[in-house]
């Protein structure tokens, strides 16, 4: 048995992203969300947990493997297209050593970067076997990591609630996915953008979650007050355990002011050679509609405010990224510290970020946190990482409280997902909801065709209802896209609904949509009623 | 090619939504056959009638129609289909009818919502409260249908006298509750799917 620590830091990785894939089209610029998270950031962080294991350096970490991220990753499509995207940024940063042949300090850097992607594409093919979420799984089952789930298509839960099926149903597939691909049922859920409102965790209960996260204020304002406010779970009426994030840990490392990755030294995410050289050069290797993008490869530091921007040095990011992993486990062992006299046990610190953050905006976000598990298991004992499966073993009684409404989004409620630039979807998304209940009435024992089309039209709504459409029309880029997502998914809902009451099913049509939102094979159309 | 959505369903219906503590929104459809209904039944009425939503902050009651709290109007027009409404207060639960109010001041509903409660805005005046011993099941899933076992208020360890302790946690709770309300201005990072600011 180990000695009891003075405190417990969880971290924890929300891995997410939405379903994009067109086969239609040979080429698809949002595709590139995906590829790009997998060079910047999956595999990074892969390569430093199993760092860890082979070093002996003990680390426990959660991350949520949404089920639209887990089913991207295991699609042939995508991941033939992910070769052919290594493969192009490997011939563009061979190209780069070249050009930079007489230009010592950048040489070094597109050095770096090939070197990087040459590992990448023999981390992808050959160590993990073209199967990331397999990788996931086995640190899963070494327990160094916890994987939780998602909402199915990380709709937003609290406004799909109107109906009494939408969350449901959000829940329910995502833990069969779950299930079907871990062999197990899922401990534990990242409520999409951490979106509660009381009486969700009847649903969780019900699906067999066992924890949810939520927002600071979420556990804060909860009633009653919770004794230990954040740095302690608490139970719902329901028995789910409801874990609070911390602003202190959090803000250090995500503040776009004081936190890390905003330091001069490290690397600049906005310089990119997509921007910077001649365009004739570039073309191949930016957006497939000839447009001007990001590579991936970028040769300047943050420097500061300014467009005099000087020269990346590894080094001494590398240095930085260190020492602030040094002075995040410090105010740690200090926070914890100030926390536990007043604690029956010790008090737990609870730091989500979005997994994205470290790789692909914090270029030096991976490395800090191998840092920082290694300084946390050599060189303290005050501190221990655990993942909350591992604390409510331990402390198996909470106080029961009711938390308050919330999500993590700009001004902690729902407004970044309801406003006058999205409020339009919730009629559709809604209607759409309660004509699959309706179906699931009229059809309880389809087969055949007419089973097909019920679960086809059960994924255009799970896809339609994805909170990531409405973030994108909130914050103004790729509008367009998010869009139409949402129109095509309703649209093709509405189409399948109608040609069902109908009795006049279009099975080319089917199967050309069964093909493209191909998500969740195993879906029981059944779920939605 | 962007797809063509339903322009209506072909049912008159009011939804509320919650927004913040302080905000809901509201949409709704109204067929032309109810709004005729609604036309004959008002007859002369209807001449100078307003569209409202008539908000009833129905918190903690068992609606009957007749008992709510507060109500109050929002003057709308009925083709804008929906519409945001500001609220006063807090932790309360509303609905809402959709109609007319004639000059005479006689309030006809077409449609009522369903009921949304605004979460708290702050943290709440109750301390105490049950500790609970739930069993956490590794691998597979729990019962639903288990019992939830109730345990005493467990005591805090340490030398500070009962007094002491309660300033400690007080002291705590607020600065947590100050430092959460700052947080909550917005921590919501940057995504993957944006484009360079």
């Amino acid at each position: 048995m180990m000695p009891q620590p003075t405190g417990y830091l969880c971290l924890v990785l929300h891995c997410h992203l939405p379903y994009v894939r067109h086969p239609e089209h040979e080429r698809f610029l949002e595709e590139n969300w995906l590829y790009e998270a997998i060079t910047e950031t999956y595999i990074p962080l892969l390569r430093v947990m199993n760092g860890l294991v082979r070093d002996g350096a003990d680390f426990r970490l959660t991350a949520t493997l949404s089920p639209p991220l887990i089913s991207m990753l295991r699609d042939p499509l995508l991941i033939s297209r992910y070769e052919r995207h290594i493969n192009r940024l490997i011939e563009l940063a061979s190209k780069e050593v070249h050009r930079t042949a007489h230009q010592p300090e950048f040489h070094c850097l597109a050095t770096m970067y090939l070197e990087r992607f040459l590992k990448t594409r023999h981390a992808f093919t050959q160590e993990y076997g073209r199967d990331l979420v397999g990788a996931f799984g086995r640190l899963q089952d070494m327990g160094k990591l916890e994987i939780i789930t998602c909402g199915a298509t990380h709709g937003f839960l609290p406004l799909l609630s109107a109906g009494p099926s939408a969350v449901r149903t959000q829940l329910r597939t995502a833990v069969a996915h779950y299930e079907e691909t871990f062999g197990r049922p899922p401990h534990g859920i990242w409520l999409p953008e951490c979106g509660y409102y009381p009486g969700l965790d009847e649903i969780l209960r019900d699906v067999g979650l066992q924890f949810f996260f939520t927002e600071s204020h979420g556990l804060l304002y909860a009633d009653p007050r919770p004794r230990y406010g954040v740095h302690a779970p608490v139970f719902c009426p329901t028995g789910v355990a409801a874990f609070g994030r911390d602003f202190e840990s959090s803000k250090q490392v995500w503040s776009a002011e004081e936190g890390y990755p905003g330091d001069p030294v490290y690397r600049d995410y906005y310089r990119d050679i997509g921007w910077d050289l001649d365009y004739d050069y570039m073309r191949f290797y930016i957006q497939p509609d000839g447009k001007r993008g990001n590579t991936g490869i970028k040769y300047f530091r943050i420097t500061g405010k300014t467009d005099q921007k000087e020269v990346y040095n590894r080094e001494l990011a590398m240095a930085l990224a260190a020492d602030h992993a040094g002075n995040f486990m410090f105010n740690r062992e200090r926070q914890v510290e100030w926390l536990s006299p007043g604690m029956d046990r010790p008090p737990i610190i609870v730091a989500p970020y979005d997994a994205e953050l470290f790789g692909h905006w914090w270029f030096e976000g991976p490395e800090w946190l191998d840092f920082l598990f290694r300084k946390l298991h050599y060189d303290q004992n005050s501190v221990k990482p655990v993942t909350p499966a591992e604390y409510l073993e331990r402390h198996d009684i909470n106080q029961v409280c009711t938390p308050c409404g919330s999500s993590w989004g700009h001004k902690g409620y729902h407004e970044v997902w309801l406003n006058g630039g999205n409020d339009w979807i919730y009629r559709h998304l809604h209607h759409a909801a309660q004509r699959m209940e309706e179906l699931t009435g009229r059809f309880p024992r389809a087969d055949g065709l007419t089973q097909r089309a019920l679960a086809q039209a059960g994924r255009e709504l799970l896809l339609a209802q994805s909170s990531d459409w409405a973030f994108i029309m909130k914050t103004g880029t790729m509008v367009e896209y998010a869009v139409k997502r949402t129109k095509d998914h309703i649209a093709r809902f509405t189409s399948l609904y109608e040609q069902l009451l109908a009795n006049r099913l279009d099975t080319a049509w089917l199967k050309d949509i069964e093909e493209k939102d191909n998500i969740f094979p195993n879906l029981n159309y059944r779920n939605f009623s | 090619m962007t797809s063509h959505l339903p322009d209506h369903y072909g049912r008159t219906e009011l939804v509320l939504m919650m927004v913040d503590p302080f905000h809901l929104f509201a949409y709704w459809e109204v067929t032309p056959e109810n709004l005729r209904q609604v036309q004959d039944v008002l007859g002369a009425e209807m001449d100078g009638a307003r569209a409202v939503l008539r908000l009833y902050d129905i918190s903690l009651i068992h609606f009957d129609g007749t008992n709510a709290h507060f109500i109050f109007d929002i003057d709308i027009s009925l083709e804008a289909r929906n519409w945001y409404v500001p609220v006063w207060t807090a932790e309360k639960s509303y609905c809402a009818d959709l109609g007319f109010v004639a000059r005479t001041g006689r309030f006809h509903a077409i449609a009522r919502s369903n009921v949304v409660h605004t979460p708290r805005a702050g943290v709440s005046g109750r301390t105490e409260g049950p500790w609970m011993r739930v069993r956490f099941v590794r691998r597979r899933k729990p019962d639903p249908g288990r019992p939830l076992e109730l345990v005493p208020v467990p005591d805090i360890p340490g030398r500070l006298s009962p007094e002491e302790l309660r300033a400690l946690l007080e002291r705590r709770a607020r600065e947590e509750a100050r430092l959460a309300a700052q947080f909550r201005q917005g921590t919501l990072p940057t995504s993957l799917m944006q484009g360079p600011r």
